[in-house]
Order: structure tokens, then C-alpha cells, then sequence
């Protein structure tokens, strides 16, 4: 974890520089110093049930994906009994439709997230660093996407994609991502640039240069780490959704992953929980490695957002 | 978000837009537009993807939303003023999604705040715990929909949870866990929480590591120690981030959708339904758009409150 070997590294640091810090004391004394105090193993009892219970169902998920599901006896399996994972989560690609809906989400995700980031990139620069009038006005006009909630857009855009072509069209979806996204990629990136030094960007103005050769040259260079998390966040809100892939598809091959998952869960009795399970197990691979290898900028872009 | 909105950085030089210099740019400006116009022209370029983009398709569309919540579904709808919104009173389902609903809330936001802090606190600065936090995290990196899949696994009739208190000799608590109200929204309460509590522990170890080890080490020559430290001298200075927290399991809570929808479909009898699987169930399903529309107006008026509950902390200029 990333967060628990930062709070290690500062300790370290902090102790070699001879100043009194906690973490140093505090692990040191965990370590040796101190004899097991009733308080502490009450504290390490915690921290050992609260993470059992926690793994417990993912346990159970791992273990039961890896039943084959001709032996799934009807009930939930304890312990790794045969290896049926790679037929299960085959089955499970085959009965759902799981390929094309995967290339789907993914197609969704990484347009619409990139559409989003940089048009929420050149908002933010333009609200920012360029002389533009009512900045608050438009902050809060692209800032209230996020806070209005999805329930609420579905029917009007229902209505108006059936009347244009864009119900269950390929094109239709990643319009909605897309912009679903905007608005809190736009707040990232906007924090962001307010951080950035201004002199940079008016060194470069007095030397003659457009905005257009301003942003790209310098804003976009500069931003390039923010605009990853940004990226990160919205990949994962795209291909997580449920609710639009319901309501704005229907067929196969436009649908995107988390429908086809709810509706092979439709199917449980008749496809066996062991396929099931691989199914939720394959299409979580994607965000899950996302998510751990891409945690570092998570936790900044969170702290940003603080 | 500390930064005021109101920063604006000053275009230089000023005053070549307003008083014509000598020199090159003078001769510029006879032969270009003024630079104030082109700065316009050009500021409403870099704004107006965002802009078309969200005003189309998503602002209009609450708009749409909002308009047709005033009108009733008979088949050639009229005007029906707040018909739609006495539904709440009068309508059963509709009565019961918003008990679900304060469930939902009461549930999102209290579970994640204490669990989240808890572990934070206990697993804070210590190696031998990175694990478990490993454990509690790795849920937040599952969709909801996949979440719904694993604890309809632990939880339908011949589940894990079942076979559990079979097993300790509890076979009478056996249950239909998602059939029964208000059984099944309390369930459902915890496989949210099993999964967002992920989100509260990062937030609140980001916290802890803001606190200056100066006020704990003096806390600790002052003679506080265990739970008076914590209670006193931790505690406060996690405030902030307690808001954080609080407002986004709010939100979340209240939109949530997916881990409902996949697991009971809001039944049975439409009994777990929240607003945000009323509203979908209203609109598409019962064919009712004008009530659904009402509800999903009625959320958004809560998820506003609510987010303005703690933005309002947010945007507040801190220092200056």
C-alpha cells in the first residue's frame, strides 16, 4: 500500500534527522521496546478480525470462480477444490457475451475519458489562465454536472437519442460518458492549473506565441500528471456504469461490460454461481490493476480535491 | 479545494489593449482585430467544447426533467402542478423508497465514517498492517455491479452467510437474507459499505498524515495518552477530511444504483427500492414518466442539500 509505505519513508527520514517522530517511535516500540500491553493486542486483534472479515468475501469470490462448475454441489465452497477458473470465465465470456461487451467499455472508457480530459483540460486553461469574463459563472455552469445525480438525465436523453439515431449507436454512448466526465475532470484540472506558475505562460505571451501553441507547448506539458489521474478516475467511472448501458442499449454489440454482467447475474441459476463469479472476477481485472498501479495519483488528485 | 474562485490572473500587459503604443504592436493592431477580441474569440473556443458539451447533455436535459415532473401520465399528459410530488404521501412504493432512501443515508454515512476511521487509525505507522489495509481497499477497486454478484453469492437462500450459521448451529436465523423488508435493505447497506469503507480509509490516512507530530509529541509529554490522545488531540484535526468523507458517502449512498439494481431489482414487491432505483423503475418500467421525473427531481434536491452541506466547508477561501 502505498499510503502505509509513505508514513514509513517520512518516519524514517524525520528519525534520521534527530527530530522526535511518532512513526519511528511509535513502529520501534511496536517492534521491540515495548512488552505486549493489553491495549496493543486488543489493537492488533482488531486490525487481524476487521481484515478477515473484509477478505472474506473476496475469499469466496477467488475461490468459488475457481470451482469447475460441473462440481458446484449447490452450495458455497471454503477451501480451492479442482481448477475449473479458465473454463468458468470462458463460459461465463461466451453466455454473456463478455468479449464484445469488454471491447465495448473499453472503446467507451478510453474515448470518452480522453475526450473528456482534454476538453476539460482546455476549459480549465481557458478559466484559468486566459483574460476570459464571468469565470465564476462558467466554473459553476461545467462544476454542476457532478453534483446533479445521473437519475435525472436519463429519460430527456432517452427521448432525444431515440428521435436522433444515438439509442443503442456506439456514438450515443460515448457522447454521454464523454460528458458525464467533464465536469469533475474539469474541477481536477482546473485545481490543478491553478497551480501551475503564471509566469511561464506570460513569458511565452510576450514572445508572440497563440494560445493555441501556449497550451499545447506549455499548459499540456505541465499538466501531464494531473490529466493521468484525471484520465484514471474517469476510465474507472465509465467502466463501472450500470445505468446508462440499461437505458441507452440494447443490443449485444453496443452494450457495455457491467449490463452484460447483470444480466448473466440474471441468469445465475441456469449458468452456475461458479461462472457467475469468474464473470464478475474477469471484468474487475481491468479496474482492479488500473486502480493498484495507478493508486499514487489517486491518493495525490484526492488530497488535490481536499 | 483551498483556492478562492475569484483568482484572476492578470493578462499581460494590460495596457496594450487600452492605450495604442509605439512600436510593433501598434502596427499589429492596424492591421489585426484588437487583442481583446482575439483573446475573446480565442477564451470562447478553449471554453465552448466544455460548455456545448455539458449544456447539452446534461443541463438541458435536468431542465427537460424538471419541466416534465409538473405534468401528469394520462395519455395526453396536462398540467398537473405538484400532483407528481404528493405522490410521496400518498403512493406506497414510493412512501417505502424514501424509508430506504433515510436508511441508505443514515447507513452510507455513518458505517464508512466510524470503519474507515477505526482502520485508519489502527493500521496508521505500522508495517506489519499494510496487509489489511491491502484487504479493506481491494473492494473499492470493484464495480457495484460485480460487488452485487459476490454478496448475492453470500446471501441468497443457499448462500455462504446461511451455510455459516448452519454450521455454528444457528440454522434458525437462516434466511431468505434479500427477501424479507427491512431485511434486505440493511444487508444491502452492508455490502455498500464493504465496499466503499475503502475510500474513507485512504482519505482518513491522508489525514492523519497532515497532523504536525509536533501537537501528538506534546500531547504525549503532557501525559495523554491511547484514547484521550485520540479523542483530543487527533481527532480534531481530522475534521476536515471527516467532512470530506461524510459528504461524499452521502452523495454516493444516495445515487447509488447498480449494487441495488443487480441484487433485487428493487423487490421483492419494489420493497429495497431506493429514489435512485425508483426513478428508473417509475420512468421505464411502469411507464409513469411525469412520477419519475418528480422523483428524480426530489433527489437531486436532497444530493443539492446535501452537497452543499459540505461544499459549502470546501469552498470556503482558506487564508486569505
Amino acid at each position: 500500500m502505498r499510503t502505509g509505505r509513505s508514513t514509513a519513508e517520512r518516519g524514517t527520514v524525520r528519525g534520521a534527522a534527530g527530530k522526535p517522530e511518532r512513526g519511528t517511535v511509535r513502529g520501534a516500540a511496536a517492534r521491540t521496546k515495548t512488552p505486549l500491553t493489553y491495549g496493543r493486542l486488543a489493537r492488533r486483534t482488531t486490525v487481524v478480525v476487521i481484515s478477515l472479515l473484509w477478505a472474506l468475501p473476496t475469499w469466496l469470490l477467488v475461490v468459488n470462480a475457481l470451482v469447475p462448475a460441473a462440481e458446484y454441489g449447490g452450495t458455497p465452497h471454503w477451501w480451492p477444490q479442482g481448477f475449473g477458473l479458465f473454463d468458468n470465465m470462458s463460459e461465463a465470456w461466451t453466455q454473456a457475451h463478455l468479449g464484445p461487451a469488454m471491447g465495448n467499455s473499453l472503446l467507451y472508457a478510453v474515448t470518452s475519458a480522453g475526450a473528456a480530459i482534454v476538453v476539460a483540460t482546455t476549459a480549465a486553461f481557458a478559466t484559468v489562465v486566459m483574460p476570459v469574463k464571468h469565470k465564476t459563472l462558467w466554473f459553476w455552469l461545467i462544476y454542476s454536472g457532478t453534483l446533479l445525480p445521473l437519475q435525472v438525465f436519463l429519460r430527456p436523453l432517452f427521448l432525444a437519442f431515440a428521435d436522433t439515431g444515438l439509442y443503442d449507436a456506439q456514438f450515443g454512448l460515448f457522447l454521454v460518458y464523454a460528458a458525464i466526465a467533464i465536469p469533475f475532470a474539469y474541477f481536477i484540472m482546473r485545481n490543478f492549473a491553478l497551480t501551475l506558475p503564471p509566469e511561464v505562460i506570460e513569458a511565452a505571451r510576450i514572445d508572440g506565441a497563440s494560445w493555441w501553441r501556449m497550451f499545447w507547448q506549455i499548459h499540456v506539458p505541465l499538466s501531464k500528471s494531473a490529466m493521468v489521474a484525471a484520465f484514471v478516475f474517469q476510465f474507472v467511472a465509465v467502466w463501472n456504469d450500470l445505468l446508462f448501458g440499461i437505458t441507452l442499449s440494447t443490443s449485444r454489440n453496443i452494450r457495455p461490460v457491467m449490463a452484460a454482467l447483470a444480466e448473466l447475474q440474471g441468469n445465475y441459476s441456469n449458468v452456475g454461481p461458479p461462472v457467475v463469479l469468474g464473470g464478475a472476477l474477469l471484468v474487475s481485472l481491468p479496474t482492479v490493476v488500473l486502480f493498484f498501479s495507478a493508486q499514487r495519483f489517486f491518493v495525490s488528485s484526492l488530497k488535490l480535491h481536499g | 479545494m483551498s483556492t478562492s474562485l475569484d483568482r484572476q490572473p492578470q493578462p499581460l500587459p494590460p495596457s496594450a489593449e487600452t492605450a495604442p503604443r509605439p512600436g510593433p504592436a501598434a502596427a499589429g493592431a492596424v492591421r489585426r482585430p484588437p487583442r481583446r477580441l482575439r483573446d475573446r474569440v480565442a477564451g470562447a473556443g478553449f471554453l465552448a467544447p466544455a460548455v456545448l458539451l455539458v449544456g447539452a447533455l446534461l443541463l438541458a436535459p435536468f431542465a427537460a426533467t424538471l419541466y416534465r415532473s409538473f405534468f401528469d401520465d394520462r395519455r395526453i399528459s396536462g398540467f398537473a402542478g405538484l400532483d407528481n410530488y404528493t405522490l410521496f404521501l400518498t403512493d406506497p412504493v414510493l412512501s417505502r423508497s424514501v424509508q430506504n432512501t433515510l436508511m441508505w443515508v443514515v447507513g452510507t454515512v455513518a458505517l464508512p465514517l466510524v470503519l474507515g476511521l477505526g482502520i485508519a487509525v489502527l493500521t496508521d505507522g505500522a508495517r506489519w498492517s499494510r496487509t489489511a489495509r491491502l484487504f479493506v481497499v481491494l473492494p473499492y477497486a470493484i464495480s457495484g455491479s460485480a460487488v452485487a454478484v459476490v454478496w448475492n453469492f453470500i446471501l441468497n437462500t443457499e448462500g455462504a452467510a446461511n451455510q455459516v450459521l448452519r454450521a455454528f448451529g444457528l440454522g434458525s436465523l437462516a434466511q431468505g437474507w434479500l427477501l424479507e423488508w427491512p431485511g434486505n435493505t440493511l444487508v444491502m447497506i452492508v455490502a455498500n459499505t464493504w465496499q466503499s469503507a475503502g475510500v474513507a480509509v485512504i482519505l482518513f490516512l491522508v489525514g492523519l498524515q497532515t497532523i504536525p507530530p509536533e501537537t501528538v509529541e506534546a500531547a504525549s509529554l503532557d501525559g495523554a495518552e491511547g484514547w484521550r490522545k485520540f479523542w483530543y488531540v487527533i481527532l480534531p484535526q481530522l475534521r476536515t477530511v471527516s467532512v470530506i468523507v461524510i459528504g461524499t458517502s452521502l452523495v454516493n449512498g444516495l445515487k447509488s444504483f447498480d449494487l441495488i439494481w443487480v441484487l433485487t431489482q428493487g423487490g421483492p414487491g419494489r420493497q429495497s427500492e431506493t429514489l435512485a432505483v425508483s426513478m428508473y423503475q417509475e420512468t421505464f418500467l411502469a411507464l409513469r414518466p411525469g412520477a419519475g421525473a418528480a422523483v428524480a427531481v426530489a433527489l437531486t434536491v436532497i444530493v443539492l442539500f446535501a452537497s452543499w452541506l459540505y461544499l459549502r466547508r470546501q469552498l470556503t477561501p482558506k487564508g486569505d
